[in-house]
């Protein structure tokens, strides 16, 4: 810290506002999902809530070191932070199992998982290695490195295994994405190969991660949908193939952007923009359409290991037991709800959903707070999610920005899968839904980010690199 | 290079994400209610709860049907725990290979679940619920098994409420209840397995009054199924509404002295209320207590004994037995005579015993000393008359005219019919027509001389107890009566509509006079039939009645009311194989009469031979 400032100096209070808010929100519905009657004290540190109590402490007690301490050492010791983090989860290999998974690191019921903090090392390294790369020299050597920064922690985690954190990693490839960083040089380096071709850039090459990611989401909605028949309560005798529905959702999204895309500034990019959306429609249609025949015209035994793949069986008690008892809770919370505490399906007493507390706590809160109280929640969330974007934009200095897209990425990621997986949108992968589940780990190494964020961007005007 | 405008494109994946799941959870959460269904499908269970059923009392306010506390002793598998056998079994009083027995019957048998849709019944067996593994045990039965169940984890006693009967009697009239069968259950969603539903009698009849409204519950239960909970704190639910209570014109206490009279006999007695319809007794000899047959323990054990007594005890005889009339059948036939206008009361006919047989008696002058000779051959005349009018020169014509308009007449007087009465089991009796005779001798094929043992309540006729005690009460009202019934009022809502509807008869008021006078000469001049009947404190009028029963002993038949002006009780004695109807079914009738009208009985001395009196000679039942 600079002299004469204090720690508040410059401290992004919209971001910590909403942060602490959730963390609140998040704290409440542990106490209201795990309540126990003979112990209803929050601060009863035998409960659940308790301890929750105790981690929202313990991580805002983090919060102030990391504030108290100077942002140049994040930059200066990413290397060794990401040595750290991977020496734990080298270590965690060898630790007993717990719950499947040598994911704990700890005695007892004290454990933190240091596939969590290892998002942090990650982060940091790669905002190091990318601020210091010359993009537009980009080679194949830097795709290689800045893409095994990612690669040597997941591999690690896939042998725990943990398939949920495994799958947030890929989010900072959105972060490479957006420095500019792609896999073009790869693709340049193989059609180069060709006689007679000589390219400098390749559009795919260059959009290849949000172009592989709209065809996986769309790959995995039209599957999610393929053999379904959409109905409504509230028409009986009306209903549409699952085909048509994802279709309809196409056609809506385009709509939605269409309209957005008039309020662009200038007339070239609004005819862009018209172009992109027309485009992007008819290519999403004509995969959504190939993937649903391609699915249909698949052998019954492949269909299944696809549905299996999804978590998309169709025995609501049986495989596809803990999305459908999700599903149940949240459509059952009505407008405005059953009222805190109140859940009938969703409570840890009567235990339909299991894990409601930990990757299931969108479910207790939207059945008991409602849409009202659910959409509040995701406004929260997109609130959050731009806000961090808002502060990534504003830095002078690459790393903080790429730091700040890797909290924004990560933290969307977990909103969008857990809350995902409990409205059907997304197969039951368990990751906690930030500041809100149950759990030291998660909710320490997310106050982490954050708070080294919000340190890092108190120190924008002295951080220039 | 610059790529800032990349960021526009990870907002527009925030964006959608965002967007698409608002809309999402809208579509889900308010506009969809399937996953709130499914919610409740999953989570919230209908509790049902049976309300006691209605009580049942007599025509002074006597509690004679009431409910009784039942204790079922519960099991559920997942909360027993090493389970000693040898000292449960001791427990409650069986051998250990019984309770093995019954554990098994319990896991094959009781959970069983039928699908409606399906029509499929499936093993629904779970650990984790409670079943019966003993049903209805009494107080006392449960009291030593309760004090000690402590010790055995996974059991526990249930209260449940059955069928309670103060007096041992009116088993015919009350019906029984039993255990719904699979077809009940699908045709009324009301019961569930294992409820209880009306069998026979008023039990039957009013079981939608009775059963009552369930109350429904909601609770929130587990995935283990236990229940966490009432469901939004008891905002839907419906409290349970106990069926409204049953008030019988029956008078117990004469229904309890009938049931006396009629030990060692068999047969029946019905006394009717002739001002109101409503029956005051209805006893069918031999008579079970009803108390043998609550609860599926006591039905198993005790109805396949009652099934195959050869009396028939099950049997409801005043509703359901078909019997010939007799002599009482007399009185009908000079009503109609005198209504055709064929004879007048001073009619007299010479007994002499050509067409029929009779027994030694003067020749009846006039119809009085007919009724009180009860002479066969006066009635034959009378009843030729009626039925051979002389309106068409053919004879066989004109008997087929008069028997049209004979039959009319006796529907008029509730024969040859079912009522429309709460009483279940009734039978119609049989009033032949022209149609019966053709079918038997051919069409224009038979005359009176054919058919005349009707003339005398024998041959083709048949009437129901119910029917004839009826038929006293319209000639103690001189014309009319009200549908027989036994309810006189359900709650606070009055008696069924049909019973409220005066039947009147074809024969006019004025025609009674005769019969009455010569009822009353049956009871009290000498040489009458009936004397073992008279009562100094009221006059009785009666008819008796000695219903030719070949090869085996004849049937003794009493029709009276009681008193002569107006009348308060109308009865009928029926004594299968009795003998003489004035030997034994006119005291019988008469001790009935004087039980109701006075409370107690004088004639001590009568009322013993009445009661030591038994038709199975020296073996008792």
């Amino acid at each position: 810290m600079r002299k004469g400032e204090k720690i508040t100096t410059n401290i992004d209070w919209p971001l910590f506002g909403v942060y602490l808010v959730l963390m609140l929100l998040g704290l409440t519905t542990v106490y209201s999902t795990a309540y126990n009657p003979d112990h209803p004290n929050l601060f009863d540190f035998s409960q659940k809530y308790g301890k929750q109590v105790v981690w929202l402490l313990v991580s805002l007690f983090l919060g102030l070191l990391v504030l108290l301490i100077d942002a140049d050492i994040y930059r200066k010791f990413a290397t060794p932070i990401y040595l750290f983090t991977l020496a734990l989860l080298v270590i965690v290999l060898f630790m007993p199992a717990k719950f499947g998974a040598r994911a704990w690191l700890g005695i007892g019921s004290l454990g933190i998982q240091p596939a969590e903090f290892a998002k942090i090392g990650t982060a940091l390294l790669l905002a190091k290695y990318i601020s210091g790369v010359n993009i537009k020299l980009q080679n194949v050597q830097t795709v290689i490195i800045s893409n095994s920064i990612i690669l040597i922690p997941m591999v690690l985690i896939l042998l725990q295994p943990d398939a949920g954190t495994f799958v947030v990693y890929t989010s900072f490839l959105f972060v490479m994405y957006r420095e500019g960083l792609s896999y073009d040089p790869l693709i340049l380096k193989i059609i180069n190969l060709i006689p007679g071709i000589k390219f400098k850039e390749t559009w795919v090459g260059s959009h290849f991660i949000p172009i592989m990611f709209a065809v996986v989401l769309l790959c995995v909605a039209t599957l999610l949908y393929s053999g379904e028949t959409i109905t409504f309560g509230f028409l009986p005798n009306f209903k549409i193939p699952g085909v048509v529905g994802v279709l309809l959702g196409l056609v809506t999204i385009a709509g939605v952007f269409l309209f957005l895309s008039r309020f662009i500034g200038s007339r070239r990019d609004r005819k862009n923009a018209l172009f992109i959306v027309i485009i992007g429609l008819v290519l999403s249609t004509s995969i959504s359409l190939g993937v649903n025949g391609l699915f249909k015209s698949l052998a019954p035994h492949q269909k299944e290991r696809i549905e299996l793949f999804l978590g998309l069986r169709k025995d609501d008690d049986g495989d596809d037991y803990n999305r459908n008892r999700a599903m149940a809770a949240v459509g059952s919370g009505g407008f405005l709800g059953k009222g805190y505490n109140k859940a009938s399906v969703s409570s840890v007493e009567s235990n339909h959903v299991p894990e409601s507390e930990t990757d299931f706590i969108f479910c207790p809160f939207a059945e008991e707070w409602g849409f009202l109280g659910a959409f509040i929640l995701v406004c929260l969330y997109m609130f959050m999610l731009f806000r961090i974007i808002m502060i990534a934009e504003r830095q002078k200095s690459r790393f903080i920005r790429i730091y700040a897209y890797t909290v924004a990425m990560i933290l969307f990621y977990h909103f969008m899968v857990n809350i995902g997986m409990d409205i059907g949108f997304a197969p039951v992968i368990g990751i906690p839904l930030p500041f809100f589940s149950y759990g030291g780990s998660s909710m320490m190494s997310f106050s982490m980010f954050v708070f080294v964020l919000l340190k890092l961007d108190s120190q924008r005007s002295y951080i220039l690199q | 290079m610059n790529f800032d405008t990349r960021k526009y494109v990870i907002i527009a994946f925030i964006l959608i994400v965002g967007v698409i799941y608002s809309i999402r959870l809208l579509f889900m959460q308010v506009i969809d209610d399937s996953w709130a269904l499914r919610a409740q499908e999953i989570a919230e269970k209908r509790k049902e709860i049976s309300p006691p059923r209605g009580a049942v009392y007599d025509r002074n306010g006597r509690k004679i049907v009431s409910n009784r506390t039942y204790y079922n002793l519960m099991m559920k598998e997942s909360e027993i725990v090493n389970l000693d056998t040898v000292a449960f079994a001791k427990l409650i009083g069986w051998d250990v290979k019984r309770v093995k027995a019954r554990f098994i019957e319990i896991v094959k048998g009781e959970g069983k679940y039928h699908n409606r849709h399906t029509n499929k019944t499936t093993s629904n067996y779970q650990k984790v619920r409670w079943y019966p593994f003993i049903k209805e045990m009494t107080l006392d039965e449960i009291a030593n098994i309760a004090a000690h169940l402590g010790e055995f984890k996974g059991f526990k006693e249930e209260v449940t409420s059955m069928r309670s009967y103060t007096y041992a009697n009116g088993a015919n009239i009350f019906g029984y209840l039993s255990e719904v069968y699979k077809e009940e259950i699908d045709a009324d969603h009301f019961y569930k397995s294992g409820n209880n539903m009306g069998r026979a009698g008023i039990e039957r009849f009013y079981e939608k009054d009775l059963r009552g409204q369930k109350g429904i519950k909601y609770i929130v239960t587990s995935a283990l199924n236990n229940d966490v909970g009432s469901y939004m704190n008891g905002k839907y639910d419906t409290v349970a509404k106990q069926g409204p209570n049953l008030n019988l014109g029956i008078d117990i206490q004469l229904q309890e002295y009938g049931e006396k009279l009629m030990k060692g006999k068999r047969g029946c007695i019905v006394a009717i209320e002739p001002a109101t319809g409503e029956i005051l007794a209805l006893v069918s000899a031999p008579s079970f207590d009803p108390n043998l047959l609550v609860g599926k323990r006591k039905i198993t054990k005790n109805y396949p004994k009652l099934a195959r007594d050869p009396d028939k005890p099950l049997y409801p005889r005043p509703l359901a037995a078909n019997y010939s009339p007799g002599s009482i059948f007399k009185l009908l036939q000079s009503l109609i005579a005198l209504q055709e206008g064929v004879i007048t009361p001073e009619f007299g006919f010479g007994c002499n015993k050509g067409m029929v047989g009779c027994h030694d008696h003067p020749s009846a002058g006039n119809l009085y000393d007919g009724i009180k000779f009860s002479c066969n051959p006066y009635f034959y005349a009378v009843t030729k008359k009626v039925l051979q009018q002389g309106k068409s020169k053919n004879n066989f014509i004109d008997a087929e005219q008069g028997l049209t308009l004979w039959a009319k007449y006796m529907k008029s007087f509730g024969l040859g019919y079912k009522f429309d009465t709460d009483i279940t089991g009734l039978t119609s009796g049989l009033i032949p027509n022209s149609a019966y005779y053709d079918k038997w001798y051919g069409h224009h094929r038979w005359a009176f001389s054919t058919i005349r043992s009707i003339s005398i309540g024998q041959g083709e006729v048949l009437l129901t107890p119910l029917q004839m005690a009826n038929v006293g009460a319209l000639i103690a009202n001189r014309g009319w009566f009200y549908t027989p019934h036994f309810v006189k009022s359900i709650g606070k809502k009055g008696p069924l509509p049909q019973f409220k509807k005066k039947n009147i008869t074809m024969v006019s008021a004025k025609h009674f006079d005769a019969i009455i006078e010569g009822m009353r000469r049956v009871v009290y001049v000498d040489g009458g039939t009936g004397r073992q009947a008279r009562s100094a404190d009221y006059i009785v009028c009666g008819k008796t009645g000695t219903v030719e029963n070949k090869p085996k002993k004849d049937h003794a038949v009493f029709l009276a009311f009681a008193p002569m002006v107006k009348p308060k009780i109308s009865i009928v004695v029926f004594i299968e194989n009795a003998g003489f109807g004035g030997t034994w079914s006119a005291p019988i009738a008469s001790l009935m009469i004087e039980k109701y009208l006075k409370g107690h009985i004088t004639d001590t001395v009568k009322e013993k031979r009445m009661l030591d009196f038994n038709v199975y000679g020296t073996k008792q039942p």
